[in-house]
């Protein structure tokens, strides 16, 4: 284990010293950093001359926005660090002077993924100004340190996914395509997904209707009877929920604690998102009874209970998105072994 | 300079050792029966024209490219079983020449070292060591990237070399060298010859190679030259080129010695003239001389490596027919 670390250590520090001396990285630090200062600005003018901002509330869920954004960045950004680590490698004519010394494949991929996830998290570095803004601002000092969590996480991921599709992808331009094409997927495509799921998955539900046969003077209902049976059917969401948790946006709102006001109310967009995603893991009630009669019956939300009660989403979702990665790094492995059998068409191993 | 007449099946005290190797890619046969030996101590020249295969059959020493069928030993280990055995004792210079481009001469050298393990102390040690062994010194602060071809090569030998492996493979080392560079290339190789490495060198530049190989193996389409078809080309027909002051005193002694007027052609103020084998060569020198002609040169016309090479390629059917090419 200790000579694994040290030459994928090796590897690490070469990937590191050829990144951080070329210009590309500082000038997509800068615009990156000037992308959520942008942002950041506009949301606190509009915010700070409305006067919503003494409303701690609206500060909030306004605020957790920029998370948001840092998220989208860093999803976009990561594909660009990682997605041509090992083929480039080859294209450039080093991957196999590397190859044929005594460090391992399995080094080599490990070696680059950590180089690409220490190179993210730069990004994430920078946008921390800007994150502890947010929580001056109101957003809960927990949501944003989960927050910042849960974004190494997922730039570790998109890192992992780019540097393993770049061992497997053999032209480093495909390889990048690829694998913003994935974190389009996970971004968005778990969306449709799971929308298509509940269209295809439904099932028949019944409702007993009972209405009022008679009323008194001031129109109360004092007698009710079965009147009928409707029939509907109702998507089965709770069936396919786990695509939805693997959705990065999904995962941060889930993995963040959930903070509710005085009145029980969620007070950020993570907590609106989070409640949804939870509703669609409990299956809807097939059978159930309408009384007309007891109309305007308080249907409080029950948050806290429905939160408690179903699976951490962000845990299944997390679980789901370290197969991808690790399916992706381990591909790259096996691909990078040596003594080489199959190639890919077209490829070379030096 | 001979070729692998008598070789034992296996010798164990290390060297290259290679039978009836073979490689395709999908359609294309690369290597189709490949046999060779190279020992410690001497330098064999891996001899063929573009594609033969040489690049493929060094990938395979290497151990990076796992053969189709065949063996192959390098230092008594077989690069398929146990890869970094042979890694540990085998430098491969390459043919095409990958650097790290932001990295100074000096890091880039060390970092290969790192990668064979070494700490960072006698990773320095020996970039500097290197340095001065291929003469980079100069360069040492320089990005790699800013390099010329040449001092690329240089640096891409160096690096073959980080750990003092006691099997070197060079895959077209002088191409790109300038004179100078080529004949350190060639001081730099014999001395590790002498110093019991193996090397194996590629090449199509044959004059290069007959400075400095022992032996020499000719690739044609993926299948090295048997030793007997070698021995028969070294003693084919081959032209000889004489310099002297007065060509028509000369070409009348070679009329007297029995030289047909049609054989002799007459290239840049010397004659080139077909001889048999190298006992010809002595005759006819014996006779001219005897004869009074002015003489101050008396050569082959293109060295021994080149004369076989091309023999061989004339002679076309050093590829056996490739009904081998299914072996598996």
């Amino acid at each position: 284990m200790k000579n694994f670390l040290l030459g994928a250590g090796v590897v690490f520090s070469l990937e590191m010293r050829q990144r951080v001396r070329g210009v590309a990285l500082y000038v997509l630090l800068g615009v990156f950093f000037l992308l959520i200062l942008i942002v950041t600005a506009i949301l606190a003018s509009v915010l700070f001359s409305s006067g919503a901002a003494t409303n701690q509330q609206s500060g909030a869920s306004a605020f957790s926005t920029i998370i948001y954004f840092v998220l989208l960045l860093g999803t976009l950004v990561a594909p660009a660090l990682s997605g041509n680590a090992i083929n480039g490698d080859r294209e450039a004519g080093t991957l196999a002077t590397t190859q044929v010394t005594l460090v391992s494949s399995w080094q080599i991929v490990f070696g680059k993924f950590l180089a690409s996830w220490v190179t993210a998290l730069a990004f994430l570095a920078v946008s921390v100004p800007f994150l502890i803004f947010s929580m001056v601002v109101g957003v809960a000092p927990l949501t944003v340190i989960v927050s910042i969590l849960v974004l190494a996480v997922e730039l570790g991921i998109v890192a992992a996914i780019g540097v393993g599709l770049s061992g497997v992808i053999p032209r480093p331009l495909f390889s990048i395509v690829v694998t913003y094409l994935v974190i389009a997927m996970l971004s968005i495509g778990t969306l449709i997904g799971f929308s298509l799921g509940g269209l295809l998955i439904e099932s028949p539900t019944t409702t007993r209707v009972y209405s009022s046969t008679q009323s008194d003077a001031d129109g109360n209902s004092i007698h009710c009877t079965y009147s009928q049976t409707d029939r509907g059917r109702a998507p089965r969401v709770d069936y396919v929920w786990g695509i939805l948790v693997a959705n990065p946006y999904v995962l941060l709102a889930d993995a963040v604690p959930t903070t509710v006001d005085s009145h029980g109310n969620l007070t950020d967009l993570f907590g609106f998102i989070k409640y949804a995603e939870r509703s669609a893991q409990i299956p809807p009630q097939l059978h159930t009874t309408r009384n007309d009669c007891s109309l305007g019956q308080d249907d409080s939300q029950q948050y806290r209970e429905t939160i408690d009660s179903t699976t951490p989403g962000w845990l299944v979702g997390l679980i789901l998105q370290l197969v991808l990665a690790g399916a992706a790094l381990a591909g790259a492995g096996l691909k990078l072994t040596t003594p080489a059998g199959r190639l890919s068409k077209g490829s070379r191993v030096a | 300079m001979t070729a692998p007449q008598n070789a034992p099946a296996e010798h164990s005290e290390g060297g290259i050792v290679v039978r009836n190797v073979s490689r395709a890619f999908g359609q294309v046969h690369a290597v189709r029966d490949a046999s060779l030996d190279a020992k410690p101590g001497t330098v064999t020249a891996l001899i063929g024209p573009n594609g033969s295969g040489k690049t493929t059959l060094l990938l395979m020493l290497a151990s990076l490219l796992r053969p189709d069928a065949g063996s192959i030993q390098v230092c008594g280990v077989d690069p398929s079983i146990d890869p970094l055995a042979v890694r540990a004792s085998l430098g491969w210079m390459p043919d095409i020449l990958g650097s790290w481009s932001v990295l100074t001469v000096r890091s880039a050298l060390e970092t290969t070292g790192r990668l064979y393990r070494m700490d960072r102390r006698t990773a320095a040690a020996r970039a500097s060591e290197l340095l001065d062994l291929v003469g980079l010194t100069a360069l040492a602060t320089q990005r790699t990237g800013v390099l010329s071809r040449g001092q690329k090569q240089k640096l891409s030998l160096a690096r073959a070399l980080v750990h003092d492996p006691s099997v070197l493979l060079l895959d077209e080392p002088a191409s790109g060298l300038d004179p100078v560079a080529r004949l350190d290339l060639q001081r730099l190789v014999r001395r590790l010859a002498g110093d019991g490495k193996t090397i194996l060198v590629s090449s199509h530049v044959l004059a290069e190679l007959d400075e400095m190989a022992d032996d020499a193996v000719y690739l044609e389409a993926g299948v090295t030259a048997s030793a007997d078809r070698i021995a028969k080309s070294k003693s084919s027909s081959r032209q000889w080129r004489i310099r002297s002051r007065d060509l028509s005193g000369l070409r009348a002694s070679l009329a007297s010695t029995g030289i047909a007027q049609a054989d002799i052609l007459e290239d840049r103020g010397e004659l080139l003239i077909p001889l048999d084998g190298d006992a010809a060569a002595e005759e006819l020198l014996r006779s001219l001389v005897t004869s009074g002609a002015p003489i101050s040169a008396f050569s082959p016309a293109v060295g021994e490596l080149e004369h076989t090479f091309l023999d061989l390629s004339r002679g076309g059917a050093v590829a056996d027919p490739p009904a081998d090419g299914a072996r598996s």
